[in-house]
């Protein structure tokens, strides 16, 4: 898969967890109804078909998840960095969300466990998302 | 520190002896995908990795790594018999 492809499914993927979020404060705010629902649905099946398209197909997944003796040296120094990098990106996206939480909402509700999940999500999913963006071959 | 750019006879030297790039990553213990960095010049190898690289192909590691672009390998085995005074 070129890199061009691995990027589109890169911001793909994360714009599928911006868009539930969304739609979850959308249901929130003025109520439920069948629509937001088939529209989350479609979304997840989305987000779904991008993370296997570009986690697992491209076996970064497996990548990103193996044991460190079981990587040659070159993956073992591209997980490293891609690992870094997540930690000062996730750090800054955990800032500026949260920040902005404590800012906007009044009411602190189900939405903030989103927010969390969400967050959980990009720090389990960036480190093969930074190797996706970044790699030439895969 | 940035890492200077190395440059190496790989290719030449994995085609000349008859390997793919599955089988050369096999008997130096690494993904195959890694042979491609190290062929295109894009990944600096370990000592230890240049070291096992040289004993598959039984040369000398300067005959297959240099920091200079490298010259045809016959050029280099001429001007390396005369260096040891053969």
């Amino acid at each position: 898969m070129s890199r061009t492809i691995r990027r589109l499914h890169v911001v793909l993927n994360y714009f599928c967890i911006i868009a539930i979020i969304v739609f979850f404060a959308i249901g929130k705010l003025y109520g439920w109804s069948n629509q937001i629902f088939i529209v989350m649905g479609l979304i997840v099946v989305v987000g779904l078909f991008s993370f296997i398209t570009l986690y697992i197909k491209t076996k970064i997944w497996k990548l990103v998840h193996t044991k460190i003796d079981k990587l040659d040296e070159r993956e073992i120094q591209l997980t490293h960095e891609s690992l870094r990098l997540s930690y000062s990106i996730f750090t800054v996206v955990s800032l500026l969300v949260l920040l902005v939480f404590a800012v906007t909402v009044k009411e602190y509700d189900s939405l903030l466990m989103i927010i969390f999940v969400s967050l959980l999500y990009l720090a389990h999913t960036l480190p093969a998302a930074i190797i996706a963006w970044k790699q030439k071959e895969f | 520190m940035k890492n200077r750019k190395l440059y190496n006879r790989i290719t030449v030297l994995r085609e000349e002896n008859n390997f793919s790039r599955k089988e050369l990553a096999k008997e130096i213990g690494v993904n195959f995908q890694t042979v491609g960095y190290l062929e295109r010049e894009e990944y600096n190898p370990s000592l230890d990795l240049a070291f096992r690289i040289s004993e598959v192909f039984k040369l000398p590691i300067e005959m297959i790594f240099s920091t200079e672009p490298m010259k045809p390998l016959s050029q280099e085995l001429l001007e390396y018999r005369k260096k040891m005074g053969e």
